[in-house]
């Protein structure tokens, strides 16, 4: 990661038509916005797990392992949502320019605050569980309307995704190199910081059943 | 199992309309509702209609609102009651969960409908439009219903059984309609003013299906405590 950031200001070129030195945020932007949708896809697989798997032990860990990527999810989502926001000032002169991307992930921070209230308003763990999971599992549905679908109506000024609707990767190749560095080393990041979140909860879901 | 599964669904179809038809929920605020915020937007705006571009801007966008408002404000309550009547107990050893899903589905589906059959006409004269391809327009009509019916079926299962029902369905429920919501609107708006909307109306109808059949897989998890 240490390197990745050297490489993102020093040996990383600038990109063409972006002003000053604003391209550099790419390295960063990009990363948060994929790790953000592989934490909400984590989340959708655990919650299938839950629900459609057969019940075992091992059920309450995947309902924290749901949870836990939900939240760290919701972290990066909004990282991504506050750098692309610098970055539209600087580029495009406001922070918020409803461009039909920006709305999208608006949307998607939205869907899973609601699954975190969902679970504040259920007090009984199982049914928390069970009902957060099916949550969990709409949200596999409805996310891709809202990473594709919703980008797509109306004109965007965003630029066009790394591998673009072509499938053409229009960038240049050292960008590119420190830009798949940068995002799996944050994919990585984000499987150290669930891995640590899960057992966090697993001591204190234990905690918890020897206090009663 | 078919005949059952069938049987089943209508007579949870059934005993809903007949609630419905005793207590009036829907029809006393539900379409006064709608018909009261329609009338109050077309004080206000006036015969939009004389500018058509202006009119496409505008009025799909309060009309879907409205729709989604009184839809949101009124059809969580069926599994509400259910649950603080304590007669979900009974409904569950009824039918089978898919059964009772289809039917409450069904029924939400003619609700939702219905409250088209007003409205929509109601915009039309109130706001003097003049519709460029009632086909198209009927069709989106159709496709968004049904993405709200669907919605305001599964959802306020969910949150029936958490605190703070109704508060909690509009925070869980906006952001997994909001596209479908999008989407309603561009296609109305294509309608209104004649160009091609397909991709929009395909799109819905995507959204329509992937969410219904979330429902039917995912009801059984939710119902069955």
């Amino acid at each position: 990661m240490a390197a990745v950031i050297w490489a993102a200001f020093h040996w990383a070129p600038l990109a063409a038509g972006f002003k000053g030195e604003s391209s550099r945020i790419l390295f960063f932007h990009v990363p948060m916005a994929w790790v953000s949708f592989v934490a909400f896809m984590t989340a959708g697989v655990q919650s299938a797990r839950y629900l459609f798997g057969s019940r075992t032990p091992q059920d309450a860990q995947l309902d924290r392992s749901a949870a836990a990527a939900v939240e760290i999810g919701l972290v990066f989502a909004t990282l991504a949502t506050v750098t692309g926001a610098i970055w539209a000032r600087i580029m495009w002169g406001s922070y918020w320019n409803w461009d039909p991307r920006q709305s999208g992930i608006v949307v998607v921070l939205l869907y899973y605050a609601a699954y975190e209230a969902l679970r504040q308003a259920i007090a009984d763990e199982e049914v928390r569980a069970r009902l957060s999971a099916a949550y969990g599992v709409l949200g596999l549905v409805v996310s891709p309307f809202l990473y594709f679908v919703l980008p797509r109506l109306g004109f965007s000024l965003h630029p066009e995704p790394v591998i673009n609707a072509q499938g053409k990767m229009e960038v240049e190749a050292r960008m590119l190199t420190v830009l798949l560095a940068s995002s799996s080393g944050f994919t990585v990041l984000f499987y150290w910081m669930h891995s640590l979140r899960c057992r966090l909860g697993a001591i204190a879901a234990r905690r918890l059943e020897e206090e009663n | 199992m078919s005949s059952n599964w069938a049987a089943e669904a209508a007579a949870v179809f059934a005993k809903d309309w007949r609630c419905e038809l005793r207590t009036r929920h829907a029809v006393a605020t539900l379409a006064l509702f709608a018909v009261t915020t329609l009338v109050v937007a077309s004080l206000v705006l006036g015969p939009v209609g004389n500018e058509p571009a202006r009119a496409a801007q505008i009025v799909p966008v309060l009309v879907w609102l409205i729709l989604l408002f009184a839809a949101a404000s009124g059809l969580p309550r069926a599994f509400v009651h259910e649950e603080e009547s304590r007669t979900a107990i009974a409904l569950r050893l009824a039918g089978r969960p898919s059964a009772v899903f289809a039917g409450k589905l069904a029924h939400v589906v003619t609700l939702v409908a219905a409250l088209e059959a007003i409205v929509a006409p109601l915009a039309v004269v109130l706001f003097d439009l003049r519709v460029a391809d009632g086909f198209a327009f009927a069709a989106a009509l159709g496709a968004g219903g049904l993405a709200i019916a669907a919605a305001t079926t599964l959802l306020p299962a969910i949150v029936a059984q958490g605190r703070g029902a109704s508060t909690l369905f509009a925070v869980i429920a906006l952001p997994v309609l909001l596209p479908a919501l999008a989407l309603a609107v561009a296609a109305s708006r294509a309608a209104l003013v004649g160009i091609a909307g397909g991709d929009e109306l395909t799109l819905l109808l995507l959204y329509d299906g992937a969410v219904v059949v979330a429902g039917f897989l995912l009801f059984p998890a939710i119902w069955n405590p």
